[in-house]
């Protein structure tokens, strides 16, 4: 499944949030990360997050999509992060 | 599901914050940002990435920035900012998720030590390395996961046995002669003269079932493969005629695309088998010498046809590639390396093609059906079904 993923963590977490998801999913942006996970990936993602931010406080968003065929994606502007796999 | 990655860029990949970091080494690549923003970046450490970020951001954030730069004891924070602050804003610099990762290609001038092996080891992604040319050099395999004993007796045992082993290597060639059948068919029935050329390789196409000896067999494939290469001409618009294969080192576009793309096939034949308990030295259809993983070539010898060759096709009669993608100055042909990245992604896009599945009833796609043909012959060897080797229906 393809899986658009953005956070808004405080500032004393962020760094750790931002590290651990960079195991598994491309960075596009500031706070937003993409890409395709399976099942048993997901669920590690989201287990490791909940050990890292504060749910009083916090708060990350998940998109899930069951596959990247039927996403449309469209940037406006720069290019920040991309996510090809021909580097 | 894990990626392939293909590395063109040079530079140093290495293991940073339990990931992969892939640090260019080169401007080769175009840079998108303003020149202020390269000119810090060439200095980069941790505090000055936080002040690049700031010229991009709100004004919240460059102030948050600046209290930074003030306070040199606030450290901690200083790397968080950092990793929010994205280093793929820098052109030189990619972060690769490494659990997107399945195997890796590496074409460019890379650094690594042996950290990052130990890392690859530990995720278990193999990695193989092409030279200057784009020649296949070799791979590391890491230490295998999936073992198995008993299997590997098993395939030892009917590599001895030579009617066992004859068994096995006449399924691989038939598993070859149906795509390479099929390729002509196709195009026959789209107009091209290969009435002939179909003709000749049905004929050696007998010859497989009558061969009583691995040296029989591997000459019927060589002659089928004649008469296919012979084909070329008619299916591919060509200037001049294609001859015949030269191989170590390919003489002209038409060979170096063969060589190349048969290359990628065997190490991505390769990364299918680490995956499986199959030992990938012991082969049946190819002699297994030393030094090299002589299983891949034999799996791969049945999806030449179907991947590398049609790609081959579609690249030379969509003229995707021409005769101005060779490099001029050495003596044999060697493709240039925006061809190379042509090459690289048409293959990885067909690989990826999916087909229904009709026994799994679900799609698979070719990746997975040399998976699938791993698995196949696993079973065969421990004596569940016999082996029969891919024949693409569709």
């Amino acid at each position: 499944m393809y899986v658009v993923l953005v956070y808004d963590v405080e500032q004393e977490r962020v760094g750790k949030v931002c590290q651990f998801l960079r195991r598994y999913l491309h960075w596009v942006q500031n706070s937003a990360f993409e890409g395709e996970l399976s099942e048993a990936q997901l669920e590690r993602v989201k287990l490791g997050l909940k050990g890292l931010i504060d749910e009083e406080r916090d708060s990350i968003y998940l998109y899930i999509l069951r596959d990247a065929r039927w996403m449309r994606k469209e940037v406006i502007g720069r290019i920040k992060g991309d996510t090809e796999s021909v580097i | 599901m894990a990626r392939s990655y293909y590395i063109f860029q040079s530079g140093r990949l290495r293991r940073k914050g339990n990931t992969l970091y892939l640090e260019g080494a080169d401007s080769a690549r175009p840079s998108g940002n303003e020149e202020v923003d390269g000119a810090v970046v060439e200095s980069a450490d941790a505090k000055e990435m936080v002040l690049q970020d700031g010229e991009g951001s709100s004004p919240a954030d460059a102030l948050e920035h600046e209290t930074r730069g003030e306070s040199e004891s606030m450290e901690y924070e200083d790397e968080d900012s950092f990793a929010q602050v994205s280093p793929t804003d820098s052109p030189q610099r990619r972060i690769i998720p490494i659990e997107d990762v399945a195997e890796i290609f590496l074409f460019g001038e890379i650094t690594l030590n042996t950290k990052l092996l130990n890392f690859f080891a530990q995720k278990a992604i193999p990695v193989h390395v092409f030279n200057y040319y784009g020649f296949y050099s070799g791979s590391y395999y890491p230490r295998e996961t999936n073992v198995s004993g008993h299997l590997l007796v098993k395939q030892v045992e009917h590599y001895t046995d030579m009617a066992k082993r004859l068994r096995i290597a006449r399924e691989f060639a038939r598993g070859a002669y149906h795509h390479l059948h099929r390729n002509l068919l196709y195009y026959r029935n789209r107009g091209k003269a290969l009435e002939d050329a179909v003709c000749a390789l049905e004929q050696e196409g007998e010859e497989i079932e009558r061969a009583d000896s691995i040296a029989a067999l591997m000459g019927a494939e060589g002659r089928m493969r004649e008469v296919y290469y012979r084909a070329f001409n008619e299916i591919l618009n060509l200037e001049t005629p294609f001859l015949k294969r030269v191989k170590r080192p390919p003489d002209n576009l038409i060979n170096a695309l063969i060589s190349f793309g048969n290359s990628l096939l065997y190490a991505a034949v390769l990364s299918q088998i680490y995956r499986t308990p199959l030992n990938p030295t012991i082969s049946y259809l190819h002699e297994p010498g030393t030094r090299r993983f002589s299983l891949a070539l034999d799996i791969a010898e049945i999806f030449k046809p179907m991947i590398v060759d049609k790609m081959i096709f579609a690249l030379i009669n969509r003229q995707m590639i021409g005769d101005d993608d060779l490099i001029p100055e050495v003596g044999f042909a060697a493709l240039k390396e925006r061809a190379r990245k042509v090459v690289v992604q048409e293959f990885e896009g067909r690989l990826q093609t999916t087909v229904k599945h009709r026994r799994l009833g679900r799609h698979v796609s070719y990746r997975g059906f040399i998976r699938l043909e791993c698995y196949k012959l696993v079973r065969h060897l421990l004596g569940i079904e016999p082996y029969q080797a891919l024949r693409a229906w569709w």
